[in-house]
């Protein structure tokens, strides 16, 4: 079948750092493929998307080189990140755009935009509705429709779910489906386990960018089963494996610090933006939030960080929060978007500079676990690198280990392993586990259902801006019956 | 190496001006809150209006930005319902018309404190002219009027020079600037190791 | 801005007419230097201001206040220190003439009549509406249209980046300081990151834009049409009307014994 986008020994570097990230690196895709790239995050997967779609070197200047490349005649992108890929406010506005550049004559705007929302399942009451009102998982579906609009052959997705709950990722996975009858879809993706009938050929790439394993997914994933694991690369069933493997983790007995929360209540822009009647909270419990995109996930764990306007009976150990200074050095938080959380320019200064302000540099404990952290997290070579400059995951990955740094009673966490691959997502999970053991309270937001299942203790529910349900893992039930939850309430 | 403004170029050249507009529209009833005080300490903090092509300039380093930029600051401040309402878009016109002429004088091939210094005092030469005819400071008493441009002179120094300056120097550090700034040959050439 | 307001018929305006004609009297307003007529000048715009741009009076009553200021202000230092021969009071430095008294007044009124205009234009034209007006009617080049609206679009996003770069220096224990040395602190600390955040977040943007097939081209349709109406005319005709009042009630009424404040 006819080759639609090729790239023949592409050598690529990027400026101010030492290797090439890609060298003599061939690859080509046929006209009507479905395609995975797979591989441990910060191989080039991102980068190579960007090649293959002509952004780079056209959009985005970086060096590089290659004997032949093809681009595609017509293709669309969808990033990443939600919020960086719109131009105007409003959802028919958006639309509109590209049509403008395709010169679709004026009358048949409106109809075309309104078969696009409804190809990808975007059913508004009004198309002119302000984009920053939707959620996450419909913002990435309206991109969708600003894809189809270009009618292109190919579609690249980085990692379109990546934020997105567990239904808006089955939306957009059915709606990539839906539409990608005779076109040819380029997918990186670490949550592979509902792309599997989506996809018919898997490109495994190794962690110095070059390819492992190409072929169909049964011929990879029953062949190379031993390779995945070991680079840990996520593969279909990765999660029983590991589960069979390490025994659950378990609440062992309540101990000196807990939390008691009361009508607490948090506030966006003097608006109850988030609700929780009661709970109290022991050391060493895990507790997992979850709920659908916009239901105040985040919103609660600023609020219980006092980064929002709360009100309500909040206590740590029997003494009031009332204000973000009651909580300083007892709490730490990590944001939903890692970037938010850098403040230094390079790796190695992000992850001390916690050290650096409270002068404990000198001290030999704490630079040994730092750079522990960074060897951990496959950052020790990247210690130079501006934080911005890292990978989707290895970006989130420092993030999550400046909490590792202190020793917090409190650990608030939101999406903490979105974007990983396995062998990354299962050593945060395993220290946060250890850091539990050793009791501290750790609440998390995730979509995952696997971490729910074998890390989580105790799990709540939002929705709509409350808190509705509030369910533990039952030490007594779990022998017998798997796992259980108890309603507290 | 093209010099010609792409659509990134444009695109943060007007996000980092609009940003400016939300800054000079701040700017407005503070300098209009020193200015009774006499003796013109408000022409002190004049230089500020412009800032947003000097930073602009020393980020992309191209040809039209100052220009670009100081538009793009006087509309944001003119959209955000500033106090000197369109005043502010024949300001922002003329002030960076006069960077821009200055930098084109020194073939855009300076970003240097000097070039960038002199800049905002062409800005600040074309701002007083428009004071001439809008502002009657020719019928300042002489004492006055000395002190008006010396003051605005030495603000313009601190703010288009020293000050913007140092936010690009800061901002090179976080390495951001090379989105928009050509590789070099030595990049490319590296590639075959 | 994000008030609830009803449309006026100013709303309907063509912007770039609208844009136009408010710069030319911007321009006019400039040749003005008899003070009555300025005074007659400035209540032609004000009733604009006041009755058409279909925003509660509430609103309107807060702009007004930083334009008294802007009023007083810019009267102000031309009263005290400009040059005029008949002194009315002296003490030091100070010098008030009836010349400067006049011409200050005159200046004062000439900053109100800009602040007014430029208002009453935002608050009637929505930003998407006048780029697209301009780039039907002046043909403004759509890369520079949509980079405006894809900025405008930021500013929200900006201001909520603003608070989160704090959040999260609070978080990794950078103490706020108290007193002013700890706000001169943050206000250091606090433009870098969302200077370069913001362009990072301008370049992903233009990226998706160009991935958008955006610039391939330079011919393209609009989504929005914005033509001429009735309503430009009422515009245009309003302002003809209303100046040539003016002009006659200043001749006739003056306010003032000056007719040029200029020295
Ligand atoms: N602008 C940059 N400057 C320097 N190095 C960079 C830059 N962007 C990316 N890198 C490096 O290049 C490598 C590949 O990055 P890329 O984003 O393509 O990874 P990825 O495979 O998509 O990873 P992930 O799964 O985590 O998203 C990473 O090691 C990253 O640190
Ligand atoms: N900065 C903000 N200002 C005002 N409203 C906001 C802000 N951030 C979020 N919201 C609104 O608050 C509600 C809850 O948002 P929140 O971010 O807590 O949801 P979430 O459950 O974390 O969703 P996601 O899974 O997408 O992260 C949403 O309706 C959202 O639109
Ligand atoms: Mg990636
Ligand atoms: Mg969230």
């Amino acid at each position: 079948m006819e080759c639609i986008t090729s790239v023949n020994k592409l050598k690529l570097k990027f400026p101010e750092e030492e290797g090439l990230l890609f060298n003599d690196l061939t690859i080509s895709i046929r006209k009507g493929e479905k395609v995975l790239l797979l591989g441990p995050s910060g191989c080039g997967k991102s980068t190579l998307l960007q090649v293959l779609s002509g952004l780079i070197p056209q959009s985005i200047d970086i060096p590089i080189k290659s004997e032949s490349i093809q681009i595609p005649d017509s293709w669309g992108f969808i990033f990443q990140d939600p919020d960086s890929q719109f131009c105007m406010p409003y959802v028919d506005e958006e639309i509109a755009f590209v049509l403008e550049n395709l010169r679709i004559p004026k009358k048949e705007m409106t109809g075309r935009i309104k078969e696009l929302l409804a190809t990808v399942g975007l059913f508004l009451e009004d198309i002119h509705t302000e984009i920053r009102t939707l959620s996450g998982g419909m913002k990435q579906r309206l991109a969708l429709a600003t894809v189809l609009a270009l009618d292109p052959e190919v579609i690249f997705l980085d990692e379109p779910t990546a934020l997105i709950d567990e239904e808006g990722t089955a939306q957009v996975w059915d709606t990539v489906k839906a539409i990608s009858k005779d076109k040819t879809i380029i997918i990186v993706e670490h949550k592979i386990d509902q792309i599997m009938d989506v996809i018919d050929r898997v490109i495994v790439f190794t962690h110095d960018g070059k390819i492992m394993a190409d072929g169909n997914s049964t011929y990879v994933f029953s062949n190379f089963k031993e390779e995945l694991k070991r680079f840990g690369i996520w593969y279909p069933n990765a999660w029983e494996e590991y589960k069979k493997e390490k025994v659950q983790n378990t609440f062992t007995e309540p101990s000196d610090h807990m939390l008691r929360l009361q009508n607490f209540r948090g506030y966006r822009k003097k608006e109850n933006a988030i609700t929780l009647e009661k709970a109290a909270v022991h050391s060493g419990e895990w507790i997992v939030v979850t709920g659908a995109n916009g239901a105040g996930k985040s919103t609660l764990l600023l609020s219980m960080m006092q980064l929002l306007k709360t009100s309500g009976d909040y206590r740590m150990d029997g003494r009031p929060i009332k204000k973000f200074a009651d909580l300083q050095r007892k709490a730490y938080f990590v944001f939903q978007n890692p970037e938010y959380q850098f403040l230094t320019n390079s790796v190695i200064e992000e992850i001390t500079y916690e050290l650096r302000q409270r002068n404990e540099v000198s001290n030999a404990e704490f630079v040994k676990k730092a750079n522990d952290l960074l060897t951990i997290f496959g950052l020790k070579d990247k210690q130079k690198q501006h934080p911005y400059h890292l990978s989707l995951g290895q970006k989130r990955r420092l993030s999550v280990a400046t909490a590792f740094i202190q020793n917090p009673q409190l650990l608030l966490l939101d999406e903490p392993t979105f974007g990983q691959d396995s062998k990354n997502t299962f050593k945060l999970l395993e220290l946060l586990q250890e850091e539990c053991q050793k009791g501290t309270i750790i609440i998390m937001v995730t979509h995952d259902l696997n971490i729910i299942d074998h890390f989580a203790t105790r799990v709540w529910e939002v929705k709509n801006g409350k808190v509705i349900s509030d369910w533990k893992k039952d030490e007594i039930k779990t022998g017998s019956e798997g796992n259980v939850y108890e309603y507290i309430f | 190496m093209s010099n010609r403004l792409k659509l990134t170029d444009i695109l943060v050249t007007i996000v980092i001006s609009i940003g400016f507009g939300i800054l000079y529209k701040i700017w407005g009833p503070l300098y209009y809150a020193v200015k009774p005080f006499g003796i013109n300490i408000d022409q002190l903090i004049y230089g500020m209006w412009f800032m947003a092509a000097t930073v602009a300039f020393l980020i992309i380093r191209k040809p039209g930005v100052a220009l670009l930029a100081e538009v793009a600051a006087s509309s944001g401040e003119f959209l955000m319902g500033s106090e000197f309402g369109l005043e502010v878009l024949l300001y922002g016109i003329i002030q960076g018309l006069f960077a821009e002429l200055l930098l084109m004088a020194f073939k855009y091939k300076r970003y240097d404190l000097l070039a960038v210094s002199m800049a905002g005092i062409s800005s600040c030469i074309g701002s007083l002219i428009l004071d001439f005819y809008k502002g009657y400071i020719g019928d300042l008493s002489t004492w006055n009027l000395v002190l008006y441009m010396t003051f605005r002179f030495i603000g313009t120094i601190l703010f288009t020079g020293v000050l913007a300056n140092s936010i690009v120097k800061a901002l090179e550090a976080t390495g951001v600037t090379n989105l928009v700034r050509t590789t070099s040959q030595k990049d490319f050439d590296s590639l075959d190791q | 801005m994000n008030i609830s307001f009803e449309e006026s018929w100013l709303h309907k305006v063509n912007p770039a007419l609208k844009l136009f004609t408010l710069t030319f009297l911007f321009v006019f307003a400039v040749t003005i230097h008899h003070l009555n007529y300025m005074i007659t000048f400035t209540l032609t715009v004000s009733i604009l201001f006041f009755f058409c741009t279909g925003q509660p009076y509430k609103h309107l009553l807060l702009f007004l206040l930083p334009f008294l200021l802007v009023f007083f202000s810019t009267a102000v230092s031309m009263i005290l220190f400009g040059k005029g021969e008949t002194t009315l009071f002296k003490w030091g430095l100070v010098n008030v003439t009836e010349e400067s008294l006049y011409r200050g007044l005159h200046l004062g009124f000439r900053a109100l009549v800009f602040a007014m205009m430029g208002i009453t234009f935002v608050l009637t034209t929505k930003p998407v509406q006048l780029f697209y007006s301009l780039m039907q009617q002046l043909k403004l080049h759509p890369k520079y249209a949509y980079s405006f609206m894809a900025a405008i679009r930021l500013i929200p996003i900006m201001f909520e980046e603003l608070q989160t770069i704090r959040d999260a220096r609070k978080v990794r224990g950078i103490q706020s300081q108290k007193g002013l040395s700890g706000v001169l602190k943050s206000i250091k600390s606090l433009p870098i990151p969302l200077l370069s955040q913001s362009i990072r977040r301008a370049f992903r943007i233009a990226v998706a834009m160009e991935a958008k097939r955006f610039n391939s081209s330079n011919a393209r349709t609009f989504y929005y049409h914005i033509g001429f109406s009735i309503y430009d005319l009422l515009f245009i005709v309003y302002f003809v009307l209303t100046i040539s009042l003016a002009y006659f009630f200043a001749l006739e009424f003056p306010l003032f014994p000056v007719t040029d404040v200029r020295h």
